[in-house]
């Protein structure tokens, strides 16, 4: 006979932002390990594009939620839930700047991805302009992005959707190749700032704000030459001739956005969300600042450094810091376990007097099991 | 219709007020698309942000 078991789903959500040249998670694709393991501990993990996304490498989890940023941060909010689904029908959006013989390698990579994975896509379309993507670094390092056509971008999303019936957008834009010469190397090298990600997130996000359904983007480039020095961290993005699959993969089974209308009871709203993974240094995204009001526990990882300067103590936010994701693994296991982490240490202090002044939630009182 | 980077300072307050600090403040340029606290200099934060000015469809 099986035993009941009356506990719900840990959920975890990871987030490692994009363009800020996070060590882990700052390239391609190389914060999926991370993912993989967290899947292994958590019933359910969320995250978006940027950590599970290598270009022709990716890992599908059946336990993840492959959410685009904008959506995560609505989410975050409270304002939009998740839908997990069986599967997308996937519409391709191009740029049309992007070169026909370019064009014709990333249609290859989408019927392959149809023929040999059995994804189901519509027919594409090609936008009615050049979206004209610039690049742009940032004082703090941060690289963002402009697109001098979001309203070609946003009328051949909707050709897609109420055209074509596409339910989620994969959206390839021609990207400069004229990159800051420095700042691609040192990207080929594992380090350094994604000259592109800001760009790409631009693009997503808009489409997810518009029209409130997955979306996610893979940049099309002329191929670099060939370089035998390039950091394992960055080699995802030479394998072949686009960064389409994974995007395609991830896509064919992201959550679908609930907006204004009640969660069933399979549906994933942010209460849900027991723990986030973020880098210590960057806590001043909108999904932090939104979680940590919430009963979510913030762990923040120390060793995931990037060029943001915001870590949680700066901001008042109650988070616990440690060292590495390793670290983060064995805190998540402890927390679903019900344990706190200080018994696990050598020394374990009496306890004492609470102080009548207002304390943090996590210090002293156990956490209120009917909320 | 078109997106444009800013960066914005705004004076540091509790975390259950920042947020909506951070959109009230970037509402001023456009509408806020991404956005993310880069650094916190004693009482003040700074912001960089892409926002969108005008309708997009």
């Amino acid at each position: 006979m099986n035993r009941p078991d009356f506990r719900r789903p840990y959920t975890v959500a990871l987030i490692v932002p994009t363009g800020v040249g996070a060590a882990i998670g700052g390239y391609a694709g190389d914060a999926l390990p991370v993912a993989r393991a967290l899947a292994q501990v958590a019933d359910c993990v969320i995250t978006h594009p940027n950590v599970m996304n290598g270009a022709s490498l990716y890992w599908p989890l059946p336990n993840a939620l492959y959410v685009e940023g904008y959506g995560l941060d609505q989410f975050a909010s409270g304002y939009w839930g998740l839908r997990p689904v069986h599967q997308n029908r996937i519409g391709l959006l191009f740029d049309q700047a992007i070169e026909p013989e370019l064009r014709q390698r990333h249609l290859q990579a989408a019927d392959a991805a149809r023929a040999t994975l059995g994804l189901s896509l519509t027919d594409y379309v090609v936008t009615d302009a050049p979206l004209d993507v610039a690049l742009q670094t940032a004082q703090s390092g941060a690289t963002w992005g402009t697109i001098g056509n979001p309203g070609s971008l946003l009328r051949g999303a909707e050709q897609l959707i109420k055209t074509a019936g596409a339910e989620a957008i994969a959206v390839v834009a021609r990207f400069p190749d004229d990159v800051d010469s420095d700042a691609l190397h040192n990207y080929r090298q594992g380090q350094g700032v994604d000259p592109l990600a800001g760009a790409e997130a631009v693009i997503s996000h808009l489409i997810v704000r518009t029209f409130q359904i997955p979306c996610a983007h893979a940049p099309a480039l002329a191929p670099l030459a060939l370089d035998p020095t390039i950091s394992p961290k960055s080699a995802a993005e030479e394998l072949g001739h686009t960064f389409l699959p994974c995007v395609l993969v991830g896509l064919s089974r992201a959550p679908q956005f609930i907006v204004g209308a009640g969660l069933r009871p399979t549906d994933v709203g942010s209460s849900q969300v027991d723990a986030l993974i973020v880098p210590e240094s960057a806590c001043g995204g909108s999904a932090v600042l939104s979680l940590s009001q919430t009963r979510t526990r913030i762990i923040a990882v120390a060793d995931n450094l990037t060029r943001m300067q915001v870590p949680p103590a700066a901001l008042g936010i109650d988070a616990i810091t440690v060292s590495s994701y390793l670290e983060a693994i064995g805190s998540l296991v402890a927390h679903r376990a019900g344990l706190d982490p200080l018994a696990l240490r050598a020394q374990v202090l009496p306890l004492s007097a609470a102080r009548s002044e207002t304390i943090g939630r996590s210090a002293v009182f156990p956490t209120p099991i009917f909320v | 219709v078109k997106t444009q980077l800013i960066i914005v300072e705004i004076p540091l307050q509790p975390v259950a007020l920042l947020h909506a600090a951070v959109l009230a403040r970037l509402r001023q340029s456009g509408e806020p698309l991404r956005w993310a606290i880069t650094r916190v200099d004693g009482p003040v934060v700074q912001v960089e942000a892409i926002v969108t000015v005008g309708a997009a469809l």
